[in-house]
Formats: C-alpha cells, structure tokens, sequence
C-alpha cells in the first residue's frame, strides 16, 4: 500500500543563502532513487513537506518549475526547529521530502488570458515556480500578457536576483521589482507592493491576479485590484496553516470545512469571502 | 442481507466460532473500567453499558509508531526512514455500540478521504469486522437519535446484533457479516418486524428529541458569526478531554523521537482545545483564544463534517463529553443555540 507518510530519501547538491540577513536558504534536493522523481511529479503552487529524520517536518512551498528536471528546490526561512537544522545541514547531507501535497495554481483554466503575478517577501517561491513554467518556450505562448510584481523590505532582502534580473531582459514578461525604501543605486521601483500594483496593474479584462505574500501584503493589495474592477473569481491566492500530516486529516489546517492542506493551499478570493478567516 | 438467531444455548459455540483465527475484542470490566480487551470466547458478557473510552483507539492507537531509521552513515539507509506500519491480526469486535460504530465510519471518511488513504489507520480497518450490540435501554446522556443515529443503527457495522428472550438476534449488513454468520451455524430468521418495535422502543426512552435541524440550513458564516459564542465558551478550561473522548475527533500531532542509534516518527492524539495546535512559527495565531477553539470544535461536529459528509453529523451522541467535561458544557445545549441563529437577510 501507498503510504503518504512516508518520504522520499534525498540528497541535498546545493545550499544556497538567499539574503542579505542570510535568514532564507535555498536547498537543491535530488532524489536517492532516480523513479522518486517520477512519483514526485508536481505543478505550480504545490508543496511538500520536508522531512528531517529525528527532526520533524515542515510544510514549504515548492520554489523550482516541474520544466527543471533532476532537481528540485525549496527556499526555507529559518524560523523553528526543523527550519533552524536545515540551515545548519550541509550538501551531501541525506533527509527527506515527501508530497507533492495540495493543489497547484488552475494553470491550466487560465490558458489564453493575461496574468499579473504579485509576490510579497519570501512568498515569491511557489510564483518563480510558476513564472519559470510559463516561460517555456513551448508553454508562453497558450497565455496572454504577463505582468510580475515582486516587493521586498530591501534589496539584500529579494530572493531569486539572477532570475528575476534575466526576465526583466525579456520582451515576453513585465517585471515591476520595488523595495520599501530609497537606497543608493537602486535602479528599480521603490514603494509597496499596493502601491506598485495600484500604479502598473493591467486592465481586469481577460486577466487573472496570482497573488502569494505575508498577509499585510494581501490585505492592502486585494482592494487595490477590487478598485481596478477584477473580480474575486478572478484573484487567486495561495494561505498557509500550521500543517503536520499534509493530507487533510491530522486537523489542524481547516478553514471552515476546507483543508488547506488537501483542499488548497490555493483558492479564489470568491471561495475565500464565503469561509472563515482562521488564517 | 436476512436477519438471523442464536439460541442462548448456542451462544458459547458462537463466540468460539468467531475467536477461531482472529482476535475476538469485547467490552470489558463496569463503568470508567469498562473497555475493548481481548477476551476468551466463555468470558464475553452482555452486561454492560458502554466502554468508557470510544473505540477509535482500536484502528488509531493514541500513540503510534508511523516509521524509524538508523543513524549510521557508513551503512545502507542512514537517515532514511522505513515504515513501521504493522496492521496487526484479523480481529473481530463484538459489542461495539451504533453510536461508535457510527463514529468510526465517520472518521474513516477523513482517514480515508478524497485524496489520500491513511494506511495506518486502513491496514487496521480493513482486518476489522465489526459486531455491533443494540442498545435496547440507553443511557440517560444518551442522544444518538437527536444526532441521527438510532440505539439500533447500522452505519459503520458488518453485522447487529440485538438480545432475544432466548440468545441473539442478528441483522448482517455487509457479505463479510454474512460469511461469519453462516460459518457459526446462526439460523436464518425474519425479524424486521421485531427490530423496527425494538428500535421504536430504544429511540422513545431517550425522551423528547430537540431539533438541531436549523444547524443544517442556516449559512456557515452566519453560525461562525453568531454573539453567543463568547458565552458558550466561557467555562471552558481547553483541557480537551472532549476530543479524547470523541468517536469521531481524529485530528493527531507528529513528532520525532530520537536515540543513541536513530529515531522513530511517532503520531499522538492531539486537540482543537489547544493553543499551540494552530500557532504559525510566526506566532501568528488563527485562533488565538478558547472562544475560536470552542467554536471549532462544535462548527467542526455540526457543520463542516456534515457540509463534506453529505449531511451526517460529526457528533453520534454517545454522550462522553457530556459527562466528562468538566465544567459541564453540553454539546446539546451548544447546538440548540446554534440552531437558533438568526440568519443574515438575504
């Protein structure tokens, strides 16, 4: 019997520090057994469960695109017990990763229109995912315009600069990077996601918000995109919950009656308006 | 499926038949000692109320191994773990309560849900036949009817079982039921009349049943907004005896042990009742004080399970937590409140 509990022995290739404040890793898993890979087959806006053995688990958004093969990638804040020892582990170091669990961004509903993509912090990881699919040769053209987003406090402070720097080159995407802040030889925009996103926002006609970010963040950008006419079926976010099992069933994640382990970690803001805000 | 009988005569032979190669379960012991043990097939009694605790342990122990690994690097697997995951023999339970068996069937909806299959708790399940003894007197806490469940319900059973002047009637429900049944010699009998007056009966002793009906109608938000439950929550101490009690409540924390040599993944019952079961490592809290978590449990039981389980209720009435909380919070009082939510206008 399948048992879901049970994670997939990886080796970790690459540790790479993130930040300026060195508080965000990002770790590059490749799978012991090569027919893992197949069995972790994943999509954008999924998550896993990384599994340290004597450690425990933690529920981390899946940062590399199902179109990088060999590999996969999460970026982890340091913040409790397990995330506080994988920051002290090394490359070659073996644990686990187990998933992929939740639903992915409904890709695949919102072939032919425009998305604006909007990341606060560190919650860029599950929207590099993301970008980095749509940007496939073969997959770009089934989607519309596409506008990214992306704040942070400051500029030691974003995650993803080599990516990020190379989409902005490209005719194919828009890409509006802000920090809170003036500094010197900032060459970007300064000012807060809401405000950014007030000021470059497409037209809501045919166009999808994918929006991931600390909740401040959504809080003040959601009316921002209600103001420019989208509507809420039309703005797609990505909660998080404390998580133990992953599955819907050890309890702890519901909003109302959704799990948003097994039944999100994605939902429209429309579904989320009707549901309790224990998030 | 018929109905069948076992003179009292015959029961002996019964109870042997069934304990041939499994491991026979029944209720144990009076009162708060009262529990599910193996029994030898001369000592099963049908003198008794309910087991203290809910079954639910039998197919998820409170605490249970879920996997371990060893630590050494210069051998095959360090680091990896390898399940632990042992469904133990084929058992047969015989006296398990509707309302329990009810509660089981419920939590094998979560443990066995839309997406994914709990192989700890299925391995158990799946091994498992369930022999349900009526209730021809109920308790005085007793509401399964209210909570739409009957003192002779059959959800969650493979046969029931009800006491005759002379041995046991029996209704089998499932081919699994049949199959015992037959194997222990049990003549077939028509007895649907009898059940019905029978049940008729046992639902009549647990007196008027209050209407918790509204609950099912009214609007999630409407019930998660309500004033009353700053007050309904008031007494209460979080203890969370309420949910180890539950036969329904599943929810479970995981967590690592580890020793000189490596470790095991344990899983342990865990509550709703408790602070740390939601906070974020941010410190961020949805539900920051016992007024969300007393709401959760109860929006949990009469709402959520039954907006996913088609209707049927998380609670079976079987009364636990009516008396053992101990500040006196009744599940029943809480849902008439909530019925009596008055409904945003449209």
């Amino acid at each position: 019997m399948n048992n879901p509990y049970l994670p997939y022995p990886v080796r970790i290739a690459e540790i790479r520090v993130e930040t300026e404040d060195k508080n965000l890793r990002t770790f590059k898993f490749e799978f012991l057994n090569p027919e893992d890979e197949e069995k972790f087959a994943y999509l954008p806006g999924q998550f896993a469960e990384l599994s340290v053995p004597g450690q425990g688990e933690i529920p981390i958004g899946i940062a590399s695109s199902p179109s990088e093969k060999g590999f996969v990638l999460f970026t982890v804040n340091r913040v409790g017990q397990v995330s506080s020892y994988m920051h002290n582990m090394k490359a070659g170091d073996i644990m686990g990763i187990r998933g992929p669990l939740g639903h992915p961004y409904p890709l695949d509903k919102l072939k032919g229109r425009n998305l604006v993509i909007i990341a606060g912090g560190f919650a860029v990881t599950t929207l590099r995912s993301t970008i980095t699919y749509l940007l496939q040769p073969e997959i770009r053209p089934e989607y519309g315009k596409i506008t990214f987003i992306y704040g942070a406090r400051t500029p030691g402070l974003l995650l993803y600069k080599d990516e990020w720097m190379a989409w902005e080159k490209r005719d194919d995407i828009d890409v509006f990077v802000t920090i809170d802040r003036e500094v010197p030889n900032w060459g970007y925009k300064v000012g807060f996601v809401p405000s950014v996103t007030k000021e470059v926002c497409p037209p809501p006609d045919n166009t999808s918000a994918l929006i991931c970010g600390p909740p401040i963040m959504i809080k003040f950008t959601q009316p921002v995109l209600e103001e420019a006419g989208y509507q809420p079926e039309n703005i797609i976010m990505s909660l998080e919950n404390r998580m133990k099992c992953g599955l819907g069933i050890c309890g702890r994640c519901n909003v109302g009656p959704e799990y948003v382990c097994k039944d999100g970690p994605v939902f429209t803001l429309a579904q989320l308006n009707r549901l309790p805000k224990e998030y | 499926m018929s109905e069948y009988i076992i003179k009292q005569s015959a029961l002996a032979d019964f109870f042997k038949s069934l304990a041939n190669g499994r491991r026979l379960l029944s209720p144990q012991g009076v009162g708060d000692k009262c529990k599910l043990e193996e029994t030898a097939p001369e000592k099963v009694s049908l003198d008794f109320t309910n087991t203290h605790m809910s079954p639910k342990s039998l197919l998820f122990p409170q605490t249970e191994r879920l996997m371990a690994f060893h630590n050494e690097h210069d051998k095959p697997n360090g680091y990896v773990f390898q399940s632990a995951l042992d469904s133990g023999e084929p058992t047969v339970v015989f006296g398990i309560r509707p309302c329990d068996a009810r509660g089981l069937s419920i939590a094998n909806k979560v443990f066995q849900n839309d997406r994914f299959t709990d192989p700890y708790w299925k391995g158990k399940f799946d091994r498992t036949v369930f022999i349900g003894l009526a209730c021809d007197a109920p308790l005085p806490q007793c509401f399964c009817a209210a909570m739409g469940g009957s003192p002779f319900g059959e959800s969650g059973l493979d046969v029931l079982a009800f006491r005759q002047t002379d041995g046991l009637g029996f209704k089998a429900l499932t081919d699994k039921g049949t199959e015992l049944l037959k194997a222990a010699g049990a003549t077939e009998a028509d007895l649907a009349g009898e059940i019905k007056s029978l049940e008729a009966k046992a639902i009549e002793s647990q007196g008027v049943k209050p209407n918790y009906q509204p609950i099912d109608n009214l609007d999630l938000m409407d019930l998660f907004k309500d004033p009353h439950w700053e007050a309904t929550a008031e007494n209460c101490l979080n203890c969370g005896v309420c949910t180890f009690f539950c036969p329904t409540c599943h929810c479970f924390d995981i967590q690592d042990e580890n020793s000189e040599r490596g470790g095991v993944r344990m899983r342990n019952w865990d509550t709703c009742m408790s602070w740390l079961f939601t906070v974020h490592g941010t410190g961020h809290n949805p539900r920051p004080t016992k007024t969300e978590r007393v709401r959760q449990r109860f929006m949990h039981k009469l709402k959520y399970i039954p907006l996913k389980q088609d209707g049927v209720r998380g609670c079976t009435g079987c009364g636990r937590c009516v008396v053992m909380c101990p500040v006196n919070i009744d599940i029943r009082s809480v849902a008439l409140k909530m019925a009596q939510t008055a409904p945003t206008p449209a």
